[in-house]
């Protein structure tokens, strides 16, 4: 197996300065995988980037593609390509210079290499545009000379920085199934820097969320959002509400949570146990509550588990449904989205008192910081752990 | 094995002392020491015959003793003054011109390299063409006689203060329309429009923003132009017809007599006097962004 | 104010100010110009105007040794004395630029070193330097010590200006290099130099220019040879004929064609890189 992609990070820490920018992360990515490495700015997944690409050397640990290890090791010598955030396309050089540079460092003569580059060229459609320079070329055109710049290298990973952000939203849109199809064509390892969720769990197959330089979770994309690990990544994928509680009751396959402010909440017992006061942290989709109107009159809270009472605070119109954002006391806002037959059948408006409610069959165990109980075998390191990921 | 690091022929860490480094021994050998001697020398014996060297204050006594130099620093500080005044009035006019005034990209350039061009060619001609301009049969005095404005031709206007001070503003105000024009390019115009929205009319805007950014390109700008006019000798020479004196004619007199050490002691105490009008300059604004491009 | 309203109509302000910036460009171009006509003067005209008749002997007359001065000699060697300056300060200037990308110590000590060598008056860094030749037992020459006076002139310019150049050079080109193969050496020669280029033409322009009309600092350190600077100002101490204008009128061709040199070579290099707005660095 000559050309793997395969990509390993084994303790690897870098620190610039005094700023640690990741801490003791391991990682393992196998060849031929599209991941996305998704995080707010500042957490650390461009560095990740660059230390795979061999533009940024680890302070600890090691970094392995294809079973080898590469650290100190130039990027062409690794296999990998870049392409850069705002492109770094050469401004001084034509399209077709530009991604017949690669051939040039390599001591190809004119002819070969321009016709390499016009062949790659025409692969990504931009075979009109040849002798045209950077300059004159629109967002769009740029990204994909930057990309047929790279490929040229024939890189067993591609490393993408932010590649879509400098786009207008409709290309960008565009753009995600062209880099999906690009990747499966090839074969090789895409690794793609985002801070967008959308379009992290669009494009990619495993996606890496990162938080403060540590790997908050790692999985195939629907797990990340409908099964996150823990409040942070709940909270960030968007697509959950984070319920935290003291376990009051643990019989009958349920067991029963009391919030601070003395809400209560059902959840399926998992395998391993849990006891009476133990803290936990749970969550519950945002679509798959159901929001009514309370009765006037009702009591402000209600009785039955899996249920609160609250008023709408804001209303959101996204189309296909419409994200109504709950207020209650003592507590951060809960989100629900509701579709939109249901929301206009209600008359549902700022200011109405609502019920909002789900099935305990819905409600997911996150882990905490404390070191909560979950039904999962965790290897026991602060938020970072080897991913075993199942072979695709 | 590589380890760590690059693996290239020169550590990436030794790389910048060998760039700077030709260009610091050039001015250290040709800045650096020189200065050091004209200092050493200013402390030197001497008569009318040799130059002896020795560590005597004589020259520096003699220096300030001396009511003449004060009357040259008081001549050149007026100079200097009057000249910064109509440069600054002069320049930051033209450069408003240009910066805001001036609608296409290609039209600011043009204008600007048609007021930078002159600077290209030499002072010493440039200076000399008042000459016959100013002259009593220069074409200004023909002018004013031929529109009737004056009976005789002024005879003030050459080898004259107005001719020094109409030679520097000539040659030096160019160093404060780069400066102060790069200033006003970089004001990000909703600045501009903000203030506008807020209210303030054309005269207020000037005040409370332009000015007010353009205060590095101001403090560079008069940089320049103070060390060039302190520095001067030639202009005041011809221009003046030998009426006046600065403090660096002076210093060149001597010079031509071969009379060192007074002339390094006048020298020494220029450049104190430079660099602390820089530094005082350098005190009110910061400069570092303007050369930080 | 004068912002673009979208309106076509300009305030009165700008009549003003264009007023005032014809007046100032005459003002600029004005003495220049009699000096050009003078040196058309004929035989029996004077310093001053009127002409009488029109004649170009007072340009033959430059180059007739004996009344002039050594016109020709110290033509060539203001030119190769520009050319060597040229060619010191462009090598220096982008060595030095690109060290002060990173940071080292002593970076701030040689910052001020250029910049005292800038506010430094010329005559007394002749002085010094001609000093400094006496002490040592060297004897002044012009492609010694002037060479040097001139550098300390020189030098700071194309410093400065590299840092403006510098600072709008996006590093990322360098690592998009790196990444494409690229060794330190074919980064340096295929990147950053090109890119650069518009910058080191600029710093070759000062480079030529400043030395070819230098006068303060190479007025001590020339040694026996004049450069042209120098025997213009012989020439001014005692003005007799208006072979001074033409000689004036020579010197100011040989600028402009320099200039306009530089100029088409960077004009032909922005159109070839169909930049839009190179100097926005504003809206950016």
């Amino acid at each position: 197996m000559t050309q793997s992609g395969d990509i390993a990070l084994v303790n690897v820490t870098k620190r610039f300065g005094t700023t640690v920018a990741v801490e003791n992360l391991n990682l393992h990515l196998p060849h031929g995988s599209y991941c996305c490495l998704l995080g707010p700015s500042g957490c650390g997944k461009t560095t990740i980037l660059r230390l795979i690409a061999g533009h940024e050397t680890p302070t600890a640990g090691d970094v392995r593609i294809g079973g080898a290890s590469v650290v100190g090791l130039p990027p062409v010598q690794r296999g990998t390509a870049m392409m850069f955030q705002n492109y770094a396309l050469f401004p001084h050089l034509t399209v077709l210079d530009n991604v017949a540079f690669h051939l040039k460092m390599r001591g190809v003569g004119k002819t070969e290499r321009r016709r390499r580059a016009y062949d790659m060229l025409t692969r990504v459609q931009l075979d009109p545009f040849v002798a045209r320079m950077p300059a004159q070329l629109s967002g769009g055109q740029q990204q994909r000379v930057a990309l047929a710049r790279a490929l040229i290298t024939n890189p067993r990973v591609l490393l993408l920085d932010e590649p879509l952000s400098a786009l207008d939203e409709f290309l960008r849109l565009q753009m995600r199934g062209e880099l999906r199809r690009l990747q499966q064509e090839l074969g090789i390892t895409f690794i793609h820097v985002t801070h967008t969720q959308l379009e992290a769990i669009a494009v990619a197959e495993i996606v890496v969320v990162m938080d403060q330089g540590r790997i908050a979770q790692a999985g195939p994309d629907p797990e990340i959002y409908t099964l996150p690990r823990n409040a942070y990544v709940a909270r960030f994928m968007g697509g959950h509400n984070v319920l935290n509680g003291t376990v009051t009751a643990a019989t009958h396959g349920m067991a029963t949570l009391a919030s601070a402010s003395g809400e209560r909440y059902a959840v399926l017992l998992p395998p391993q146990t849990i006891t009476v006061d133990d803290a936990v942290c749970c969550s519950i989709r945002r679509d798959r509550i159901a929001v009514t109107k309370a009765p006037p009159g009702q009591a402000a809270r209600p009785t039955e588990p899996n249920a609160i009472g609250g008023t709408v605070h804001a209303i959101e119109y996204q189309g296909a449904y419409v994200k109504v954002t709950i207020q209650r006391p003592g507590h951060e806002d809960i989100v629900a989205h509701v579709a939109d037959s249901d929301f206009f059948t209600q008359h549902l408006d700022i200011g109405n008192r609502v019920v909002a409610r789900w099935a305990a069959e819905d409600v997911h165990l996150l882990e905490t910081e404390h070191g909560c109980k979950t039904g999962r075998a965790v290897v026991d390191q602060p938020y970072g752990w080897a991913c075993d990921m199942p072979a695709m | 094995m590589k380890e760590g690091g690059i693996a290239m022929k020169l550590s990436p860490r030794i790389v910048p002392y060998l760039q700077v480094a030709p260009l610091t021994a050039v001015l250290l050998v040709f800045l650096g020491i020189p200065l050091a001697v004209v200092v050493g020398v200013s402390f030197f014996d001497y008569d009318d015959f040799a130059v002896r060297p020795a560590f005597m204050l004589r020259n520096y006594l003699e220096l300030f003793g001396s009511s003449l130099t004060y009357t040259l620093y008081l001549k050149t500080l007026t100079y200097t003054a009057i000249v910064w005044a109509l440069t600054l009035a002069i320049g930051f006019t033209v450069a408003y011109f240009l910066a805001f005034h001036v609608r296409t990209f290609l039209w600011q350039m043009a204008l600007f390299l048609l007021c930078t061009v002159p600077f290209w060619t030499s002072n010493v001609i440039r200076m000399i063409s008042w000459i016959p301009f100013l002259g009593l049969n220069g074409i200004f005095n023909q002018t004013l006689i031929a529109l009737g404005v004056v009976d005789k031709p002024l005879e003030f206007l050459l080898f004259s203060d107005v001719a020094v001070v109409i030679a520097y503003v000539h040659l030096f105000t160019l160093f404060m329309i780069v400066p102060i024009f790069n200033s006003m390019a970089r004001i990000d115009r909703a600045v501009i429009e903000a203030a506008v929205d807020a209210g303030a009319n054309a005269w207020q805007v000037i005040w409370e923003v332009v000015l007010p950014l353009s205060k590095s390109g101001i403090a560079l700008g008069s940089i320049f132009v103070v060390t060039l006019v302190m520095g001067d000798f030639f202009v005041v020479k011809i221009m003046s017809g030998g009426q006046s004196a600065s403090v660096v004619l002076a210093m060149s007199n001597e010079i031509a007599l071969l009379q060192y050490p007074p002339a390094a002691a006048s020298a020494v105490v220029l450049m104190l006097l430079v660099m602390l009008l820089v530094a005082a300059i350098l005190r009110l604004v910061d400069v570092r962004q303007e050369l930080s491009g | 104010m004068q912002l673009r309203h979208g309106t076509d109509k300009r305030p009165w302000t700008f009549y003003v100010l264009a007023a005032f910036f014809t007046l100032f460009v005459s003002f600029l171009y004005g003495p220049m110009c009699a000096i050009y006509l003078l040196s058309f003067q004929g035989p029996n005209g004077g310093l001053t105007f009127p002409m009488h008749g029109v004649s170009l002997q007072w340009f033959a007359a430059l180059f007739a040794q004996h009344r002039t001065g050594d016109f020709a000699g110290s033509f060539l060697r203001s030119i190769l004395l520009a050319v060597l300056v040229l060619g010191i300060t462009v090598a220096l200037s982008v060595m030095a630029g690109l060290a002060f990308r990173r940071r080292f110590v002593g970076a701030t000590l040689v910052f001020y070193l250029a910049i005292a060598s800038l506010i430094m008056p010329g005559l007394l860094v002749g002085l010094g330097i001609g000093l400094m030749c006496q002490l040592v037992g060297l004897q002044p020459a012009w492609y010694t010590s002037a060479l040097g006076a001139q550098l300390t002139w020189t030098l700071p310019f194309g410093l400065l200006i590299m840092f403006a150049v510098l600072s709008r050079f996006n590093r990322f080109y360098e690592e998009a290099a790196r990444d494409l193969g690229a060794s330190a050496w074919q980064t340096f020669a295929h990147v950053v130099l090109p890119i650069l280029l518009p910058g080191i033409i600029a710093v070759a322009l000062f480079g030529f220019t400043l030395s070819y009309d230098e006068f303060a600092r190479t007025l001590l350190t020339v040694g026996p040879s004049n450069t042209l600077p120098l025997e213009i100002w012989a020439m001014t101490t005692n003005i007799t004929s208006p072979a001074l204008y033409a000689l004036g009128t020579l010197t100011t061709v040989v600028s402009f064609v320099v200039i306009a040199a530089a100029l088409t070579a960077l004009a032909v290099l922005q159109h070839r890189r169909a930049q839009r707005r190179p100097h926005a660095a504003v809206t950016r």
